[in-house]
C-alpha cells in the first residue's frame, strides 16, 4: 500500500503510487477532511492520483522525492491547495 | 468503402443528431445540465472519432465547439442564441463533410479552408464580445505562457493534452506521456471543466487537462504524441510562423509578452476594465515600438481608442491577436440551402433490434424443418402411399407453411420500420432557422415521434412535412403586431404529431396562426383559373380551402424566400398520394390551421377487394372503397358523355370498368348494376363491375415492364393460382 492514513491524522504517499491508489487516497481524504498529504517519500504518482490531489485542494507536505514530480508538479499542487 | 469509415459515418451522424437535439433543447431551457453534458459529450466524442480517422480539420472545428461548451459547463459563459448558432454551424459543416466522405469514401479535400471559415466565426463572435470560452479554455496558450513567463521565451511548443475520460481504464497514464516528452520546460494542470465536490468525485474518470511547454520543436512533440490524435493540441511558439508582411522580427520574448497581455485582458470581467485596457495596451505598444513595427503600433493604438470608448477589452485582444496571427478572414454566412435543408434522407443503413433479426432466424429454421418434412411427404407419394394419407400430410404442411410465411412477412416488415423520429428530429433545427429568418418566435411541439411506419413512408415524408411547416410559419403564423392585436401569445405554437391508427399512420401539423383566408383563396383560385366562378360559388368553405392543394396555387401575397413560388401544396399532395396516402387541410379563421396526413403503415402490404369485369379479376385498394351497392340500372343517368347516379342526395359519377379498360363487356346486363363507391382525393366516384370477389391481403409490386405506362394500374400481385392480378388506381381511372 503506497497511500496510507497515519495515526496523527495525515495521509502519506510513498514510493510509486499507481492508478489503483487513487481510490484509497480519495477515501482517506473523505474520512479525514482537511488532512495534510505528506508526499515527501513519493517517487512517482499516476495521473489518477494527481487528479484526486488536485480536486481535493488538499495541502501537501513536500517536496516529493521523485525528481519529475518535484520539478513540474509540486508548484501546481501548492498553488491549488486552498486549506492552510 | 472502408468498414472503418462506414462505421465512423454512422456514428458521427448519430452524434450530430444528438448534439443538435441537445443544443435546441438548451435553447428552450438553458438550465438543463444533463442536456449540456450530453451536447458536450457528443462534441467530444465526435472530435475523438475525427482523430481516429485522421480528419484534423474536423477535429479542430469540433474542438472549438467543445471549448465553448466546456466554458458554459464551467459556468463561465451563457449559451446565447449567437453562440448556439455558431455551434450549429459547426455541426452543419461536419454534416457536409460526412456527406462528402459518404460519396468519396475518404476525408474530403479542402476541409482545412472550410474549418478555418467556421473557426473564424467563433473568433468573430469572441471579438464582438459574444460569450467566449474564457481565458481558461480558449486562450490556453496565452494562459500557459503567462503562468510561466520566465520559461516561455525559451519554449518552442505549447501543448494541451485533454485525455479521454476513460483513459485510466485503458491503462493510460497521461502524465507519464508528458514526462516522456522531449524538452519539457513547464507543466500546468487543471480540470476539464471544474473539479466536482470530493464526495461526488469519480477517481476512475480522467478529468484532467494537461498543458505544457517544451523546448523541442512542434514536429518532434507531435511525433511523440502522434497516437493521441485530437486529444492533443499543439501550438508553435517561435515567431517564425508569425512572420507575415510587416510582422516579422517579433522575438519570442515579445510574443510571450503580447500573449500575456491578451491573457490579462481575457480574464474574468473584473472591475477596472479601463485600467486593464490601458496598461495592456501600453505594454503591447511598447513591445511593437521596440520591434520597430510602426504600422502595427498604429493599428494597436486605434484599437485601444475603440476599446476605451466601449470599455470592452475584446477589440484590443483582437488587435493583438491580429498582430500575432495575421488578420482573420470573416466567414461568409453559410448559404440557406446548405444550412437549412439536409439533402440526403435515405437511411443507408438500418439499425435493427437484435430480437427482430432473431425472430427471422428462428423462422428460417422452422422453414427448413418444413422443407425436410415436405421432402418426406414427396417420398411417401412416390412410394405409392395412399393418396388420402399423402393429402392429409400435405394439408397439414400447407397450414404450417401458411403460418410461417405470414410470420416471416410480418417479421420482415417489422425490420423495415423506422420511427418518425428519423424525419421529425430534423425539424426543430429547421424551424429554428426559419423562425429566426422570419422573426416569428415559434415553439415547435413534436409528439409521437416514436410512431413507426415503413422505411419508405417515413423517408418520403420529409419534404412534404417541411413544406407544410414552412407554410405554417410563413403564411399561418401572423406577424407579431397582428398576434398582439388578436391577444395571442407572442410565441406561436406549431404542433407536429404522429399517431398510429389501425393500418394507417396519421400525422398532423397544427398551428395557432390566422387560419386560411377562405375569401382570398376563392379570389386567387378564380384569378389563376384553378376553378371557375360558378364552381367556386357552389363550393363550401371546406372545399374551397382544399383548393390550395390544386396545381398552380399560392396565396402568399409576397413570395418569400422560404415558401418558394408556385410549386406549393400540390407537390405535397402528389407526394403523399404516391405513397398511397391522403392529405387534408382544415382551418378556422383567426384560430389556426391543421394539415392532416393519413398514410399507410407500409407501402408493401395492401388490402384489396377483388372484382370481376370483362372476364378478368382486378383488385381495388380496400382503403379507397366506401361501400358497394346494387343499383337499378334505369336510375343511372347519362350526363353528356358520362354517367352518374344519385345516392343519398349526392350525385356520383360512374364508369364501367370493362369499357374503360377496353375489355369485352359481358353480354347480359342484369337489372341491377353492381357499383363500387370509392373515395377519391377530393370527391367520390363509382365503378361498375360484373361481380364482387373477396377481400385479400396482398404484397403489392410496382408496375414494371410493358404495363408501366398503362394508366389506372396501381400495381400487381400474384394470385394463388399463379395468375397476375392488376390492382387498380381508381383515382387515375376516374379522372
Amino acid at each position: 500500500m503506497s497511500v496510507r492514513a497515519t495515526d496523527h491524522g495525515t495521509i502519506e504517499m510513498e514510493g510509486s503510487c499507481g492508478a489503483e491508489d487513487a481510490e484509497a487516497l480519495l477515501r482517506h481524504l473523505l474520512s479525514l477532511p482537511g488532512a495534510v498529504v505528506d508526499w515527501r517519500l513519493c517517487d512517482r504518482a499516476h495521473t489518477a492520483v494527481i487528479q484526486v490531489l488536485l480536486a481535493s485542494k488538499a495541502q501537501t507536505l513536500g517536496p516529493p522525492r521523485g525528481e519529475w514530480l518535484q520539478r513540474f508538479i509540486d508548484d501546481t499542487m501548492k498553488a491549488s491547495a486552498t486549506r492552510p | 468503402m472502408d468498414d472503418f469509415i462506414e462505421q465512423f459515418l454512422v456514428e458521427a451522424r448519430e452524434l450530430v443528431v444528438q448534439a443538435t437535439e441537445d443544443l435546441l433543447a438548451l435553447e428552450q431551457d438553458p438550465g438543463q445540465a444533463e442536456r449540456l453534458d450530453s451536447a458536450f459529450r457528443a462534441f467530444h466524442t465526435l472530435k475523438g472519432a475525427a482523430g481516429i480517422v485522421d480528419f484534423d480539420a474536423m477535429g479542430r472545428v469540433l474542438h472549438a465547439g467543445e471549448d465553448l461548451l466546456a466554458a458554459v459547463r464551467a459556468g463561465g459563459e451563457t449559451l446565447t442564441p449567437a453562440a448556439t448558432g455558431r455551434l450549429l454551424a459547426c455541426l452543419d459543416q461536419v454534416v457536409q463533410w460526412l456527406d462528402a466522405m459518404q460519396a468519396s469514401g475518404d476525408v474530403p479535400e479542402g476541409a482545412d479552408a472550410a474549418a478555418d471559415a467556421v473557426l473564424a466565426r467563433f473568433e468573430a463572435g469572441r471579438e464582438q464580445g459574444f460569450p467566449n470560452t474564457g481565458a481558461a479554455n480558449d486562450d490556453w496558450v496565452a494562459q500557459l505562457v503567462a503562468e510561466h513567463v520566465g520559461i516561455a521565451g525559451a519554449a518552442a511548443t505549447a501543448l494541451r493534452y485533454t485525455p479521454q475520460p476513460d483513459s485510466f481504464f485503458r491503462g493510460e497514464d497521461p502524465l507519464a506521456r508528458i514526462e516522456a516528452l522531449p524538452g519539457v520546460a513547464a507543466v500546468s494542470l487543471g480540470p476539464r471543466s471544474s473539479w466536482a465536490a470530493l464526495e461526488a468525485f469519480d477517481p476512475f474518470t480522467c478529468q484532467i487537462v494537461i498543458t505544457a511547454l517544451s523546448t523541442a520543436p512542434v514536429a518532434e512533440v507531435r511525433a511523440a504524441l502522434h497516437d493521441l490524435g485530437a486529444q492533443v493540441d499543439l501550438e508553435e511558439l517561435r515567431p517564425a510562423v508569425l512572420q507575415g508582411p510587416g510582422r516579422g522580427g517579433l522575438s519570442a520574448e515579445a510574443v510571450a509578452v503580447l500573449r500575456e497581455q491578451m491573457a490579462m485582458l481575457g480574464q474574468s470581467q473584473a472591475e477596472d476594465v479601463g485600467g486593464r485596457i490601458g496598461s495592456a495596451a501600453a505594454v503591447s505598444i511598447n513591445v511593437l515600438r521596440h520591434a520597430g513595427l510602426g504600422e502595427a503600433q498604429a493599428r494597436l493604438e486605434a484599437a485601444l481608442e475603440r476599446s476605451r470608448e466601449e470599455a470592452d477589452p475584446g477589440m484590443l485582444v483582437a488587435a493583438i491577436r491580429a498582430e500575432l496571427d495575421g488578420p482573420l478572414e470573416t466567414a461568409p454566412e453559410p448559404s440557406d440551402q446548405s444550412a437549412s435543408v439536409p439533402q440526403d434522407l435515405q437511411a443507408q443503413t438500418l439499425r435493427v433490434d437484435v430480437e427482430k433479426i432473431d425472430a427471422v432466424v428462428r423462422l428460417a429454421g422452422e422453414l427448413i424443418v418444413l422443407k425436410n418434412a415436405l421432402g418426406h411427404t414427396t417420398g411417401l407419394a412416390l412410394e405409392g402411399t395412399a393418396p388420402a394419407d399423402v393429402a392429409a400430410r400435405l394439408k397439414e404442411q400447407h397450414a404450417l407453411l401458411e403460418r410461417l410465411a405470414g410470420e416471416l412477412q410480418r417479421s420482415m416488415l417489422e425490420i423495415r420500420v423506422l420511427p418518425m423520429r428519423h424525419v421529425f428530429q430534423r425539424f426543430p433545427r429547421l424551424v429554428r432557422d426559419m423562425s429566426v429568418k422570419l422573426d416569428k418566435p415559434i415553439n415547435l411541439v413534436v409528439e409521437g415521434d416514436a410512431t413507426e411506419a415503413d422505411k419508405a413512408v417515413v423517408e418520403s415524408l420529409f419534404e412534404p412535412l417541411l413544406h407544410v411547416l414552412r407554410n405554417a410559419l410563413d403564411h399561418g403564423v401572423e406577424p407579431a403586431a397582428l398576434r398582439a392585436e388578436r391577444r395571442k401569445p407572442a410565441v406561436a405554437t406549431i404542433r407536429l404529431n404522429a399517431a398510429r391508427e389501425g393500418e394507417t399512420v396519421v400525422i398532423r401539423v397544427e398551428d395557432d396562426g390566422g387560419g386560411v383566408d377562405v375569401a382570398r383563396v376563392r379570389q386567387v383560385a378564380e384569378a389563376r383559373g384553378v376553378a371557375t366562378a360558378e364552381a367556386l360559388a357552389a363550393m363550401s368553405d371546406e372545399e374551397a380551402v382544399d383548393l390550395i392543394f390544386a396545381p398552380g396555387f399560392s396565396t402568399a401575397q409576397t413570395v418569400t424566400s422560404l415558401s418558394g413560388r408556385g410549386v406549393g401544396m400540390d407537390a405535397v399532395r402528389s407526394a403523399v398520394e404516391r405513397l398511397g396516402g391522403r392529405v387534408r387541410i382544415g382551418s378556422r379563421a383567426g384560430q389556426g390551421t391543421i394539415v392532416r396526413f393519413v398514410l399507410p403503415f407500409t407501402v408493401m402490404i395492401t388490402r384489396v377487394m377483388t372484382v370481376e369485369a370483362g372476364g378478368q379479376v382486378f383488385g381495388i385498394p380496400f382503403e379507397a372503397v366506401r361501400e358497394t351497392v346494387r343499383f337499378p340500372r334505369e336510375r343511372i343517368i347519362a350526363i353528356g358523355a358520362a354517367k352518374a347516379f344519385v345516392l343519398r342526395n349526392r350525385t356520383i359519377p360512374v364508369v364501367d370498368l370493362a369499357r374503360t379498360l377496353d375489355l369485352p363487356a359481358s353480354q347480359d346486363e342484369p337489372a341491377d348494376a353492381i357499383l363500387v363507391v370509392a373515395s377519391l382525393g377530393d370527391g367520390v366516384g363509382a365503378v361498375e363491375v360484373e361481380r364482387l370477389g373477396e377481400r385479400m391481403v396482398v404484397m403489392l409490386k410496382p408496375v414494371e415492364g410493358l404495363l408501366a405506362g398503362m394508366p389506372g394500374i396501381g400495381g400487381t400481385t400474384l394470385l394463388g393460382d399463379g395468375r397476375v392480378m392488376l390492382v387498380l388506381d381508381l383515382e387515375e381511372l376516374l379522372r
